[in-house]
């Protein structure tokens, strides 16, 4: 189950107009739960007007910086980014899970490799942390990054970027492609889209000498220059992939209503999976939720049926249900509505669950 | 990895298109639901192979066969821990789950379960049935071996990408596995006073492995490829299957 630790902001400074960098410092007992990995990230956990938000930063830092930075772009409506970029102060406590994510390979000293990097907006964040640490931890490897914004203003790190190639001469190289303003090179306006990286292999980058290659940003950006690089002779396994993870996917609120007192023996439960709904009359003793919506032939997703792995979950939109065992979901998750359908047993006289919510 | 609003696209097109997720966050819930399924059946068969195969170490001819069944069960269980660990990161109590199932308990050797689970943990069906010694056991293993190969092979191209990067590091040890299969049997076969038992354990085995695959169509197979999570047909993986055993048996003179 996920451990949260507090982390105390020790320095919150402005990188560009939307986005701030912020210094986190665990407590001494906690240094070793938060010695991260480079291009790692945390989650962080905060209280919004009774809700509880989860929401996940990658750490822009060096390992051989020794400290815990994390950068926050602000995201329009983005309840957590907002109130960071605004609210958030040094002497401030967050609460963070540890490092998580596998947005890296391990780095030998011997190596002399060219790793290859694209960037999309704030995707920079683990990329950042990527060209520090391989910098430092392989001397004879270099690292070309290839770095998206819409305009010159909105370019974070770019100052450190430029720190950067200063100190490694010759083994750090970037290429700034925007969206919104014209350039020298015309190459290096617009989106990196196909079209654009093939054009960038042909003169800029030899890709035959890659050997692995990182990719953070949104997803159409992604796909593209993945697919370019494939078709440019790079193995799956070359590619590692960061997908922006913060937009919530999901529908958050749910309103629950007793929609009577549950006195029959029987319930009728309204089931949806993959958009296909089912009206079930079960018994509110003797068979579980899961156990109703497989015996309706709905394809319900399920593993150990002992409330231990979570893959039967779904959302209560109505009703009331008793949830005998849980050993996986979180308070936040059941307040949200969650439940393990295959420990679940209806209480009032309807209920509708959802797989798909 | 913070966000843009702007830029993004609906994650069935990003799947669809051969997009990876990376974190327990990006995966919508039927994607997560069918993510933890697959895991949950990979660890299950991996947990109830290695406690099958334990039984069987004892029973090895020398210290070198010993030696392999032992690697073989250590491996499958190391494989197994690993995925649970991705398990993990999406909420599942990991250590619970180690132990919630009796691994070793098998049903009767004449039972006919076909591909149906069965009991209530995830392992592929075939590993239900028990073995009887090590001429059996090492049978099964050159069977199972192919299948966990070729599935493995598939599994390592899904598109939940910190799983799929275990799955390829696991490969190279499990086709090792197979290898060491196709050793003992070639060991098994010098006897010529074996051949009867092994042409036994093959028509025993071969069908149950076969049917492990699971059917030609299937609509849960259509949802996996939707979300990326397989791409080749369980037919077309059974072919291959078929056709890397028969060419294992007529090496070995058991066509």
């Amino acid at each position: 189950m996920a451990r949260f630790f507090p982390l105390e902001v020790a320095d919150i400074r402005r990188e560009t107009r939307d986005a701030v960098v912020v210094t986190l410092a665990p407590r001494a007992e906690d240094r070793a739960a938060f010695d991260f990995t480079q291009g790692q990230y945390l989650t962080f956990r905060r209280d919004f007007e009774g809700e509880e938000l989860r929401r996940s930063y990658s750490i822009c830092a060096g390992k051989d910086e020794g400290v815990l930075k994390v950068g926050i772009k602000r995201v329009d409506g983005g309840a957590f980014s907002t109130w960071a970029n605004e609210g958030l102060k040094p002497g401030d406590v967050l609460e963070a899970m540890p490092p998580m994510g596998a947005f890296h390979v391990p780095l030998k000293p011997e190596e002399v490799r060219h790793y290859l990097g694209f960037a999309g907006g704030s995707g920079i964040t683990p990329v950042l942390s990527l060209i520090k640490t391989t910098l430092a931890r392989e001397p004879k490897s270099r690292f070309t990054l290839v770095y998206g914004n819409r305009s010159i203003n909105s370019i974070m790190f770019r100052e450190e970027l430029e720190d950067i190639k200063n100190t490694h001469l010759g083994r750090f190289n970037v290429v700034h492609v925007l969206e919104s303003e014209a350039q020298d090179v015309e190459l290096f306006s617009g989106r990196i889209d196909a079209e654009k990286c093939a054009r960038l292999f042909k003169g800029w980058i030899n890709i035959a000498a890659i050997d692995m290659a990182f990719i953070c940003g949104p997803e159409p950006m992604m796909l593209a220059i993945a697919a370019a690089l494939r078709e440019h002779g790079l193995r799956d396994d070359q590619i590692k992939f960061e997908l922006f993870a913060s937009a919530p996917r999901r529908a958050r609120h749910v309103v629950r209503t007793a929609n009577d007192s549950g006195k029959a023996a029987t319930c009728t439960a309204t089931v949806t999976l993959d958009g296909m709904t089912r009206v079930i009359e079960m018994a509110k003793t003797g068979q579980t939720i899961l156990e109703a919506a497989l015996g309706a032939s709905l394809d319900a997703p399920y593993a150990c049926k002992a409330g231990v792995c979570s893959t039967c979950r779904a959302m209560v939109v109505e009703g009331e249900v008793e949830m005998e065992t849980n050993h996986a979901l979180e308070d936040y998750e059941v307040r949200q509505g969650y439940v393990l359908t295959c420990q679940c047993y209806p209480l009032s006289d309807r209920v509708v669950v959802t797989y798909d919510q | 990895m913070t966000s843009d609003a702007a830029d993004t696209m609906p994650l069935e097109a990003y799947l669809a298109q051969g997009g990876k997720l990376t974190t327990p966050e990006n995966a919508p819930p039927r994607y997560r639901g069918e993510l933890l399924r697959l895991m949950a059946t990979f660890i299950d068969s991996e947990l109830a192979g290695a406690a099958g195969f334990a039984e069987i170490i004892n029973q090895g001819p020398g210290i070198k066969e010993r030696i392999a069944a032992s690697r073989i069960v250590l491996e499958k269980l190391d494989h197994a821990e690993r995925v649970l660990a991705v398990m993990g990161e999406f909420g599942a109590d990991i250590s619970r789950y180690a132990n919630h199932h009796p691994w070793a308990e098998r049903v009767a050797r004449d039972s006919d379960l076909g591909a149906a689970r069965h009991g209530a943990d995830m392992r592929l069906a075939v590993l239900h049935y028990p073995l009887q010694g090590w001429l059996d056991a090492v049978v099964m293993n050159v069977l199972m071996g192919h299948a966990v190969v070729i599935q493995l092979d598939e599994f390592t191209r899904l598109s939940y990408q910190p799983l799929g990067e275990i799955f390829r590091a696991i490969l190279p040890r499990e086709r090792r596995h197979k290898e060491l299969g196709e050793e003992g049997l070639r060991k098994l076969l010098e006897d010529a006073g074996n051949r009867p038992l092994v042409a036994a354990a093959l028509a025993y085995w071969r069908p149950r492995v076969a049917a492990s695959f699971g059917s030609g169509s299937s609509a849960h197979f259509e949802t996996q490829r939707k979300f990326g999570l397989r791409h080749t047909g369980n037919a077309e993986l059974a072919a291959a299957w078929e056709r890397q055993v028969d060419d294992v048996l007529r090496s070995a003179g058991m066509a």
